[in-house]
């Protein structure tokens, strides 16, 4: 396991902001979920050793996370989400100059901030000033700094924010790239969810400060609820209070389709026993297809 | 997608363990110092003094060839602890050691604090300690060029030109009065200067408030002392107090009638108080925003 936490409990005074926190994570991308202060950011000081957590055991890439923050540090890349420079300096220099602070010798930093930065594609403007850099290349940079010294793992924090659509594109591909094919295992924390769709193949999603959900994407869709909508006539009112005390979570759309996730212990057939109960007529019916939002929204609670 | 020009392949080397962590950052922030706008017509032009005082130690040894020169100021060239000290502790140099450190020192932690680079050094395997280290030595560098280097070459000319030791027979203790001066005022500098600038995030700010610092309080000094004709004022002017001290290391009458350890703690005090604030600034960096 490259990540494998047992227990965390984090306080910031008699805040809690991780309680109890089980994660383990082989290899591939990993998407972190959840809504503003649900403890993403506080997951990854943990896992940089920058937080002792107040309970609980942990080790990233076999590195304890209490006693060898140092190692771990030196085997991961970490790609914050804010603009980060240091002004007066040119990619190449500044790519070389955090290789060399990782433990990397002179020289071999100054080639591999070449390669790296041809790789995420910065080769032909890695000379100029960092503070002529747009948006998107500034993104690029923070991303060559974190691979400079080929970490085993990998930490993006929000890695599109601020990008226009074709940046955000080219964003993602490095990341599937760098997560399919390079052994480098990528842990996303993000908002956007179709980016974590769109890259990884596992997820965490964090809620409170404990873990709401975790595994395969395609398997939490399907293991979590079924997702079904229908149109119905009569008095609707009714029939959505008893799905929700059936434990479905009923959401009604502008143009009165009710979607209606289904905890997997049900069936749905229930829906149209509740309908007839309540003497409903269910004129449309159809098993939507489920995304990473509608996993989102129904295990965290939110819209 | 044609993403990347060139194929990614990984790293085969191994990683070292660096005894000096701190070195990277020195060297790095020297040479980006350099780059600046000034910072090389500051820096040699600090030299100046050096090169007057230099010849100073020449001609007091060729006296009667310089006899015409002269003309009753033979007193001005005589080289001994005082002449030392007028060097270190001249307003010129003391000045020009404030602008160094407003070009080359007042963004050492305001611009990674106001571009958000700490966060790309403590995710590295780094000390907290390595970080200030790095910066304090960079101001280290400078300032040992103006205080030490020159120092020693004083010494060291003064023992060619005179071809004896006799000057060194007669003060023994100058070579540790010089090391021990030039420690006192760059250990101070480099303080000041990182604490000043972990107060802010705006370079300019910075510099503006090290150098108002270091002349009003002189000049409130001077407002003090014209009105009360009380010498302790001394204590609130930065330069008095670090001309205080280097009269007291070079064993010559201090400036003003004022004990020189109340000088000396001073400037310790001002240093704590740095180390605080600096200690409290890095616990208090969110690294992960």
């Amino acid at each position: 396991m490259n990540i494998e936490l047992k227990g965390i409990r984090f306080n910031y005074g008699k805040i809690t902001a991780l309680d109890g926190v089980d994660i383990q994570l082989a290899e591939g991308a990993c998407g972190l979920l959840g809504p503003n202060g649900a403890g993403k950011s506080t997951l990854l000081r943990v896992l940089l050793g920058f937080l002792r957590p107040d309970r609980g055991q942990g080790r990233v890439l076999g590195y304890d996370i209490r006693q060898e923050q140092f190692l771990i540090r030196r085997s991961v890349g970490y790609m914050p989400e804010g603009d980060c420079l240091i002004p007066g300096m040119d990619a190449v220099t500044f790519t070389a100059y955090f290789g060399e602070l990782s433990g990397m010798p002179r020289q071999e930093a100054m080639k591999r901030a070449h390669d790296v930065l041809f790789y995420v594609g910065l080769g032909e403007s890695r000379y100029r000033l960092l503070e002529t850099y747009s948006a998107g290349m500034k993104q690029r940079l923070k991303l060559a700094q974190a691979i400079v010294h080929d970490p085993k793992l990998l930490f993006l924090d929000e890695p599109t924010s601020n990008l226009d659509p074709q940046g955000r594109n080219e964003i993602l591909e490095l990341i599937k790239d760098i997560s399919s094919k390079k052994d480098i295992q990528v842990l996303i924390s993000s908002h956007i969810l179709t980016d974590i769709e769109y890259t990884c193949s596992y997820v965490v999603i964090l809620n409170k400060g404990k873990v709401a959900a975790q595994g395969a994407i395609s398997a939490l869709k399907e293991i979590q609820y079924s997702l079904y909508e229908l149109k119905a006539k009569g008095e609707t009112d009714r029939l959505v209070r008893k799905l929700e005390e059936e434990g479905c979570r009923v959401e009604e759309t502008e143009d009165q389709l009710l979607k209606v996730y289904m905890p997997a212990n049900l069936d749905r057939k229930e829906i149209f026993r509740l309908a007839d109960q309540e003497q409903v007529q269910i004129r449309y019916f159809i098993k939507s297809q489920t995304s990473l939002e509608d996993l989102f929204a129904q295990t965290v609670g939110v819209d | 997608m044609p993403i990347s020009e060139k194929g990614y392949a990984h790293w085969q080397g191994t990683f070292i363990d660096r005894k000096l962590a701190w070195w990277p950052i020195t060297r790095l922030a020297v040479r980006l110092a350099f780059k600046k706008k000034g910072f090389k017509f500051a820096f040699f032009g600090s030299l100046i003094p050096a090169f007057f005082y230099l010849a100073g130690i020449y001609i007091s040894e060729r006296l009667e060839d310089f006899q015409f020169m002269m003309r009753g100021s033979n007193r001005f060239l005589e080289v001994n602890p005082a002449y030392f000290r007028t060097y270190f502790t001249g307003d010129f140099l003391l000045f020009m050691m404030v602008i160094i450190m407003v070009i080359g020192g007042a963004g050492l932690i305001a611009d990674d604090l106001k571009y958000n680079a700490l966060q790309l050094y403590f995710a590295r395997p780094l000390h907290k300690k390595d970080y200030f280290l790095g910066k304090v030595f960079t101001i280290f560098f400078f300032l040992m060029f103006l205080t030490l280097v020159p120092g020693l070459i004083f010494i060291i000319m003064k023992l060619i030109f005179a071809g004896s030791l006799k000057f060194l027979a007669t003060y023994p203790w100058l070579p540790f009065s010089v090391v021990l001066y030039s420690l006192v005022l760059t250990l101070f500098f480099s303080f000041y200067t990182l604490l000043v600038s972990s107060l802010s995030k705006n370079r300019r700010y910075v510099s503006i408030l090290l150098i108002l610092i270091y002349i009003f309080s002189d000049v409130f000094f001077g407002i003090f002392y014209g009105i009360f004709h009380n010498p302790y004022f001394a204590l609130i002017s930065v330069k008095g107090n670090l001309q205080q001290v280097g009269a007291a290391l070079f064993k010559v009458k201090a400036p003003f009638d004022v004990p020189w350890l109340y000088s000396f703690l001073i400037l310790l005090a001002i240093c704590i108080l740095s180390g605080f604030v600096l200690k409290k600034k890095a616990r208090g960096v969110e690294v992960i925003k």
